[in-house]
């Protein structure tokens, strides 16, 4: 039990599949919700898959050095800016109309 | 041998949690939960990277994600009242849905599974001062340093800061340039309509 558990020692593709996974899951929340805030979340969970990939490939790829996880770093910046920016538009949007289905927000859609 | 077989019992056992809680995330009706969800699939995510040794990168996690969107994602569904409202897609969008994600899925785990990717050989351990390079990385200016893609974060950061306040603020504060006036007549008095502002009034007629 012991030997078969340490000889099965998750290699690269096992986390790449597991990031794959969770992107996927995003992805499904992303085309299945009408909140706007619900769909901002799914993207939470798509940048947080996609920083768990890049910090696998700097694990496997080049364990010396630390590139992979100062682009992580980078995305994480990049994904507080965007959830700061999308929360203020979704609040003002709410105080104008009282809705944020993004089923309704078709205003520039003629 | 032992600690080998801890790490991959590790390894299934959070991606199994993880797993469950991002459908969690994405299925909840009440938006509320789904955050709290979100926040312990931010936090299981944590723990596995500190499995693939970027401890600094966990830290990072639990301090942005955890402690600030988070955060911030339960004051906008509180704001938006979108707790009360349940989040009911209709069935044939969620099956369109789900097919797309099932698809995208699949095509990218073959992908995963039958390429070839350059491993480092001998697999090497990761050098244990793993922030301090980090930190040295950023901040180095020479070849392969990473100075100004970080100067452009903290630019952009700095300019969220503004755009947040100036989107997402009331009454614009009166005497004070760079007010757009878009909002000075309807929205801002749309929680007590019959307020009367003197002070931005009479700057109109003058």
């Amino acid at each position: 039990m012991i030997e078969s558990l340490s000889l099965h020692k998750p290699h690269i593709e096992h986390w790449l599949v597991l990031s794959a996974i969770l992107f996927a899951i995003g992805l499904y929340g992303l085309l299945s919700r009408r909140n706007a805030i619900g769909i901002l979340m799914s993207i939470e969970l798509m940048l947080n898959s996609a920083i768990l990939n890049l910090a696998a490939f700097n694990r496997f790829v080049a364990p010396a050095s630390v590139d992979g996880q100062i682009m992580a770093l980078f995305v994480t910046a990049v994904a507080a800016a965007e959830a700061v920016v999308g929360m203020a538009i979704f609040v003002a949007i709410f105080r104008h109309r009282r809705i944020i289905d993004v089923n309704r927000m078709d205003l520039m859609k003629d | 041998m032992i600690s080998d077989a801890v790490y991959t019992l590790l390894f299934y056992a959070i991606a199994i949690i993880t797993i469950v809680f991002a459908l969690a995330v994405t299925m909840s009706r009440n938006l509320l939960r789904a955050a709290v969800y979100l926040m312990m699939v931010l936090l299981t995510t944590a723990s596995l990277y500190i499995m693939l040794d970027a401890e600094f990168l966990a830290g990072i996690q639990v301090l942005v994600y955890v402690g600030g969107i988070v955060v911030l994602i339960v004051f906008a569904v509180m704001l938006t009242r979108s707790a009360e409202m349940l989040d009911r897609p209709p069935l044939r969008r969620k099956l369109s849905a789900g097919l797309a994600s099932v698809l995208f899925a699949a095509a990218t785990i073959y992908i995963f599974w039958t390429s070839a990717f350059p491993i480092a050989q001998n697999n090497v351990a990761v050098p244990p001062n793993n922030t301090e390079e980090i930190g040295l990385k950023l901040l180095d200016y020479g070849s392969g340093g990473y100075i100004l893609p970080f100067e452009i974060i903290s630019l952009l950061l700095l300019a969220t800061i503004i755009g947040g306040i100036v989107i997402a603020r009331k009454t614009p504060p009166p005497e004070q340039p760079f007010t757009t006036g878009g909002d000075l007549k309807g929205e801002a008095d749309f929680d007590a309509p019959h307020t009367q502002r003197p002070e931005t009034i009479s700057r109109k007629h003058i």
